[in-house]
């Protein structure tokens, strides 16, 4: 009798996770963040302040600027969102390396750039009048009995109806 | 399964080479080697930032494990808004709303602890999580994160995520985001001298009155959401 071996890679690296699994260790560590951290799960807030390290290049005088308030004192290893971010990019890639599923995945076309473009200065726009992104104003103040947080919800449902509009007519 | 359908079309489309099962095996273990590297070089980072931060390597680690988690279970809340709204599917939404409630219930114990059960030592300022200003600045600036993130596959967590798995279009959106968040920051100065601004939170246990109204409020607009995104997930595959 041929004896099997035990399917590591196969059970633990390749399997993908339910949604639900994801949801509970998601809410999880978000939970472990806001009691250690002292402060809530955030991704954008930094975003403004990255592009000001950015214009600093061009000789900009960033400090004195009111746009990049905080951008003196500012310190990437002492910003939570900002480690954060670097984890979830290099967390995501060590996820698909171990699973050998790691590929470039190219742009096909010119609407996938402008695509990127729009949404990305969309996103970026609304996270800094919103005060916060889907993670910041939604995944850290809804559950936080935060009156915020329902109506980021009602108004990002409103804007993915849009955008689902607008995706099929020019970017699909 | 949701990825596929718009801002993953890239993703399983390039057609399958042909490939000996050697070469498929040695190109698996290149994978393997650097992704272990790769995790080596970031623990290796964690040592540096816990001599800047006392708490930078733990935090740096849960940002690890979110990515991981994030990809291994193609968690998106983009998608989980999109997907009712171009496949009918709502696996996604149900799993978003089972993480508001989950975390709701430990913020209720977090936040109890802190204002006491009658609300007797509330201090808005101090509470864990975002209770943050709400006004039509809320509200405007959702509708527009919203159109963008559907745009471009991708929310502020999904748009990470992706770049660690190798999409090219969210390296593009990020750059963009960052320039967006510029403008936003611009735009704002003015902004909160007027009446689009609000800075004043409204927390949910004050405005209602107790926790109990609270609670019972958060959590039955939860389930009931919850209910409608089963329902309507089943009405469009055609179950019901």
């Amino acid at each position: 009798m041929k004896k099997k071996k035990y399917p590591f890679h196969e059970l633990f690296l390749k399997k993908e996770w339910s949604y639900t699994t994801g949801a509970v260790l998601l809410s999880a560590l978000a939970m472990v963040l806001v009691i250690v951290a002292g402060s809530a799960w955030g991704v954008t807030g930094p975003f403004t302040l990255w592009g000001g390290w950015f214009f600093s290049l061009f000789g900009v005088d960033v400090a004195s600027s009111q746009v990049f308030k905080g951008i003196a004192e500012y310190n990437f290893w002492k910003n939570m969102p900002s480690m954060t971010n670097l984890g979830i990019v290099v967390g995501a890639a060590i996820a698909v390396l171990l699973a050998a599923q790691f590929k470039f995945k190219k742009i096909k076309s010119w609407k996938n750039v402008a695509a990127a473009v729009l949404g990305g200065l969309f996103m970026g726009i609304g996270a800094r009048l919103a005060v916060g992104c889907n993670i910041g104003a939604l995944f850290s103040a809804l559950p936080a009995f935060s009156l915020g947080g329902w109506v980021f919800l009602i108004s990002i449902f409103l804007g993915a109806a849009v955008g689902s509009q607008l995706l099929k007519k020019f970017f699909m | 399964m949701s990825e596929d359908t718009v801002g993953g079309s890239i993703r399983r489309s390039s057609a399958i080479k042909r490939q000996t099962p050697q070469e498929r095996k040695r190109k698996r273990a290149i994978q393997i080697i650097i992704g272990i590297l790769l995790l080596a070089a970031y623990i290796a980072l964690c040592f540096y930032v816990q001599s800047v931060n006392p708490k930078g390597a733990f935090i740096m680690i849960i940002g690890l494990a979110l990515g991981y988690v994030l990809q291994r279970s193609r968690f998106c809340f983009t998608a989980s808004l999109r997907d009712p709204l171009l496949t009918g599917t709502t696996t996604l939404t149900k799993a978003v709303l089972l993480a508001f409630m989950l975390s709701s219930l430990i913020y209720a114990a977090l936040q109890m602890k802190l204002t006491g059960f009658g609300l007797e030592t509330l201090n808005i300022g101090e509470l864990p999580g975002n209770v943050k200003g709400v006004g039509i600045n809320t509200a405007l600036g959702g509708f527009i994160f919203g159109i963008g993130a559907v745009i471009a596959g991708g929310c502020a967590s999904g748009t990470l995520m992706r770049m660690g798995e190798g999409f090219l279009q969210q390296w593009i959106a990020i750059i963009f985001f960052v320039f967006g968040s510029v403008i936003g920051s611009a735009i704002l100065i003015p902004m909160q001298s007027t009446f689009l601004y609000s800075g004043k939170a409204i927390y949910l246990p004050q405005l209602l009155g107790g926790w109990i109204p609270a609670l019972i409020v958060q959590f039955g607009v939860l389930a009931g959401l919850y209910l409608l995104a089963d329902w309507f997930g089943k009405k469009k595959s055609g179950e019901l």
